[in-house]
């Protein structure tokens, strides 16, 4: 330390105008005076905490807020090849969580997603593989060409591993392919999936696994990944439902996708309360029907999407809540309509949802030409080994996804049941990095519980989840979400065109600068400004800022002042004797 | 531009065309409007100047001192109790020869509650280290703030330029807006020569001790001495460009008068219409303008009243216990004349919370000081119920 120097003036014209110091005070290291310590620590945003396919969304909404959207389409890519699908279909349970919700309404992240994913198919841009395959590596061979098992051979080739996936269909996609094309258009999921492709996995169409293929013809795959999903639509459990005149929903969704238009005469009856259900009521629109779904319970407990219950009743859909068929008619061979009870809701079943009750003498008939049961489905395992547990219709796996027969691996509906394109890509991302685990000798302990996500590119993230009470509310005002557009119902069942359009690019802007950052910094600077002691120090490389804590005296004001909780406070005591 | 403005709003705008880089402030009235303006100025990209909204005057100072000391031009503006709470800290802005400027909006001090127009907030502040400005009307607020700040950057204190509340600040008249070029000609950016640096950081206000301290004060003295001579100079220089200039006094047909008014704010103009109503009568009067009170332009008074046979000076303010302050101020500038030509000062109290001061009570006081050789009494009340 500089020596302090005392400086008696001769005279009042030696001095300064102003009472200040004439030497630097940097010598004066205030940060000896620090008991608490403010630290850099990015937490969890709650959309990145219930995100199935562990995406960073704040880290793209930032990067779209920058006008960087080919790195935020890339940011998504390294956790999930199928932003435009997700962008499209996914429940998003992310905005469920967002902390914007109080202020204005949820970010519409699944828009943005859309967004970037959109922006980068039409500039035709390409997953560049930071390894190349190499011959030598082992190979995995992954069943089922669904979300879970494209996201599994996607992240293994990007590791450099050959993958091939085997598909019972003619066309890769699994239950993707049979979502309509006025919520998803094909061309989106065909991109994404030629994008998987492109790094080198091999799709081998018209192979299921339990008819041309079996577990043992895979031997020479160093892993499998059984990703067969629920191929099977659930039963009436009642006579007659064979007749002509009932088609399941899926049935219907996949003759579609093949070009076929099923005639289904005039009035239609979908029994289900599910995605499904709604996709085929909507589809059945479009073909000119009048349609009803029938649903046991109400409206509070179908699991369908809200938003696309919404589209469904905008383009005349009727839903008949509490209602439950106990019979199909039959008349000269073919469906003339059902016979259906009144439901009540009694107490909670298992899954949480109130149990429906037939309520006694209310059963009436409704007319159908068409009966489409969309119960839900089941996975078909036919082909397992014995050796491979499972249970209540499911392929048990561990965290890691592994079965109980290593080294095969499963995930998505088979082993899951979670139903969604997002929860099997997370899934199948899962079994990918236990796969890669495995073939390199490493353990395959550690994976988080399968309800939480994964993430393959790892993040210095405390996993504390920010909620709405940890922000500082000062610096953030109520902003409405934009909506997204849609057609008018009445063009929209004409034909199958998309219904929802996507954000332009001043929208999507705006909307991005909505986003709190929650628990990330994004570099407001206001730690920077607020800092007393210019403590705060732009540091350039990886991290925005760093503290001098030769000078930070640790008052907290940074700490108070992050609108985001991206700086964590600490007890420092530095004279305690240990 | 010639543009009808309140008093406010002609401080505003002369803080506008100083391209004032920091205003902080809090509201009050009847200032508020001053700042109302700067706010939609920067409000509408129209001023760049950072607004920083804070929760009380002492902060608003507070901030205008740590603006000033970066470099950066800094303006605030305040009235009553709202100035009264600024008071450590006009010590502070002045102790650190901080260049700051503030539209000050004299308003009678409560209780009771009171927010007409009287000097008592402004004079109780004079020993702060603030030179102090008194205006006549709404041009004068604008080309003095313009002032001010050429004054202030180089004698390095800070400045009050002093409204009457409603008489000038809610009253509207013509004022000429002055060209930007010609403004920024006549007073170029701020150059300071000591300011924060976080590149190089020194500390300031530290402590000083007996052994440097009285040499501050001599300092801050010299300068309240230099700026005497520096308004002068500055008023000259605006007179050259914008043809009109002030004074630090302003005398108005003073000679041959037998009683001199020495009066200050809008008191002024109505006695100006009075002198010429009695001049007309063949009354001999005239007046004595003080603009400038910080520092006291003794010598221009002392030239201005010597060998005026009497001098009565009206105060819309009272030192309690003394008498109005002016008076004291003008006697005690008269004090070492010669005894042959000193004048006795009759002290008037005038127009306190707001009470107009109209014609009559003008001529009332011009009256009383010419009946009487001596003062009647230590303080002359006019107007007062008894």
């Amino acid at each position: 330390m500089e020596e302090a120097k005392v400086i008696i003036f001769k005279s009042e014209a030696e001095m300064p105008t102003m009472a200040a110091s004439l030497a630097s005070t940097l010598y004066n290291k205030t940060g000896s005076w620090r008991y608490m310590r403010p630290l850099y620590v990015d937490k969890t945003p709650p959309c990145n905490d219930a995100c199935p396919a562990g995406e960073d969304i704040v880290g793209y909404l930032d990067l779209i807020r920058q006008g960087r959207y080919r790195e935020g389409w890339e940011l998504i890519m390294q956790e999930n090849p199928f932003p435009g699908v997700c962008g499209r279909v996914c429940p998003h349970p992310c905005e469920s969580q967002c902390n914007r919700t109080e202020l204005g309404g949820a970010i519409a992240i699944h828009v943005q997603e859309r967004f970037l994913a959109d922006w980068a198919h039409e500039r035709g841009l390409k997953v560049i593989p930071s390894v190349s395959p190499d011959p030598s590596t082992p190979s995995v061979a992954v069943v089922g060409s669904g979300p879970a098992g494209l996201s599994c051979a996607y992240q293994l080739a990007g590791k450099g591993y050959p993958v091939t996936v085997f598909e019972a269909q003619d066309k890769p996609g699994g239950m993707m392919r049979l979502i309509p094309e006025c919520r998803l258009p094909h061309q989106v999921l065909d991109y994404e999936i030629a994008a998987i492709e492109s790094l080198g996995v091999k799709i081998r169409t018209g192979v299921q696994l339990g008819r041309d293929l079996w577990l043992d013809d895979l031997q020479d795959y160093q892993a499998i990944f059984l990703a067969v999903g629920q191929s099977l639509s659930r039963n009436l459990g009642m006579s007659d439902e064979d007749a002509a005149g009932v088609l399941h929903g899926i049935e219907l969704l996949r003759r579609l996708d093949q070009g076929d238009k099923p005639g289904l005469g005039s009035r239609v009856a979908v029994i289900g309360g599910g995605n499904t259900a709604i996709d085929a009521a909507r589809s059945a629109c479009r073909l000119g029907a009048e349609v009803s779904i029938l649903y046991r319970r109400s409206r509070h407990e179908m699991p369908a999407i809200e938003e696309e219950i919404e589209e469904a009743l905008e383009e005349g859909v009727q839903i008949e809540y509490l209602v439950a068929p106990v019979e199909v008619l039959v008349k000269e061979g073919k469906v003339s309509g059902l016979k259906c009870t009144k439901m009540e809701l009694g107490e909670p079943d298992e899954s949480g949802r109130r149990r429906p009750i037939p309520v006694p003498g209310s059963e009436y008939t409704i007319e159908a030409d068409t009966v489409v049961p969309a119960l839900g489905q089941v996975a078909d395992l036919s082909f397992l080994r014995k050796d491979i547990r499972a249970e209540r219709e499911r392929i048990v796996i561990d965290d890691s996804g592994a079965t109980t027969c290593l080294p095969i691996f499963a995930g998505g509906d088979v082993a899951t049941g979670y139903g969604t394109v997002t929860h099997a890509v997370g899934s199948g991302k899962r079994a990918a990095l236990a796969i890669d685990r495995l073939l390199r000798g490493e353990t395959l302990e550690g994976f988080p519980p399968l309800d939480r996500n994964v993430h393959a590119v790892p993040r210095d993230v405390d996993p504390t989840v920010v909620g709405f009470e940890d922000l500082n509310l000062v610096y953030f005002e109520e902003v409405p979400r934009p909506r997204q557009a849609r057609a008018p119902a009445e063009e929209r069942v004409k034909d199958f065109d998309e219904v929802n359009r996507g954000f332009d690019e001043e929208v999507a802007v705006a909307e991005a600068a909505r986003c709190f950052s929650c628990g990330t910094c994004n570099q407001c600077d206001n730690c920077l400004i607020f800092c007393p002691d210019v403590a705060v120090l732009r540091d350039g490389d990886e991290r925005p800022y760093v503290f001098d804590y030769d000078y930070c005296k640790g008052c907290g004001i940074c700490v108070v002042e992050c609108p985001r909780r991206a700086i964590s406070f600490e007890e420092e005591i530095k004279w305690k004797k240990y | 531009m010639e543009k009808v403005l309140t008093g406010n709003y002609a401080a505003s705008w002369g803080a506008r065309l100083s391209r004032v880089q920091v205003i902080a402030a809090y509201p009050i009235t009847p200032q508020t409007s001053i700042i109302e303006l700067l706010a939609n100025f920067c409000a509408e990209g129209e001023l760049d100047a950072r607004f920083i909204k804070v929760e009380s005057e002492h902060s608003a100072m507070a901030a205008c001192i740590g603006a000033s000391a970066t470099g950066v031009r800094a303006f605030t503006a305040t009235s009553g109790q709202g100035l009264l709470l600024m008071h450590e800290l006009l010590h502070w802005a002045a102790g650190a020869r901080l260049p700051i400027v503030m539209g000050t909006v004299n308003r009678a001090v409560s209780p009771g509650w009171n927010v007409w127009t009287e000097q008592n907030d402004t004079l109780s502040q004079r020993d702060t280290g603030w030179l102090q400005y008194y205006c006549e009307a709404n041009q004068e607020v604008l080309d003095t703030v313009i002032q001010a700040y050429k004054v202030a950057e180089r004698v390095l204190l800070p400045v009050m330029v002093i409204l009457d509340a409603f008489v000038l600040s809610h009253t509207s008249e013509g004022v000429d807006i002055p060209d930007q070029d010609r403004v920024d000609g006549f007073l170029p950016p701020y150059r300071p020569q000591l300011k924060l640096d976080i590149d190089d950081p020194h500390a300031f206000g530290p402590i000083v001790a007996p052994e440097h301290y009285m040499e501050m004060r001599y300092k801050m003295q010299k300068a309240m001495e230099e700026a005497a001579s520096v308004a002068r100079e500055v008023d000259e220089e605006f007179g050259e460009v914008f043809g009109r200039s002030y004074g630090l006094v302003e005398p108005y047909r003073l000679e041959g008068a037998e009683v001199a008014l020495v009066t200050s704010g809008t008191v002024t103009s109505t006695s100006r219409e009075v002198i010429d109503e009695l001049r007309e009568q063949g009354v001999k009067v005239g007046l004595l303008k003080v603009r400038l009170f910080r520092p006291f332009p003794s010598m221009a008074v002392r030239q201005a009243l010597a060998d005026i046979p009497k001098v009565a000076v009206i105060d819309r303010n009272i030192s309690f216990g003394h008498g109005g302050i002016f008076a004291q101020e003008v006697k005690s500038a008269l004090y070492n004349v010669d005894g042959a030509h000193r004048p006795p000062v009759f002290g008037f109290i005038a127009g306190l919370g707001g009470r107009d001061v109209t014609p009559e009570p003008i001529k009332e006081i011009i009256n009383i000081t010419l009946a009487n050789d001596a003062p009647p009494e230590e303080i002359s009340w006019i107007g007062v119920k008894k």
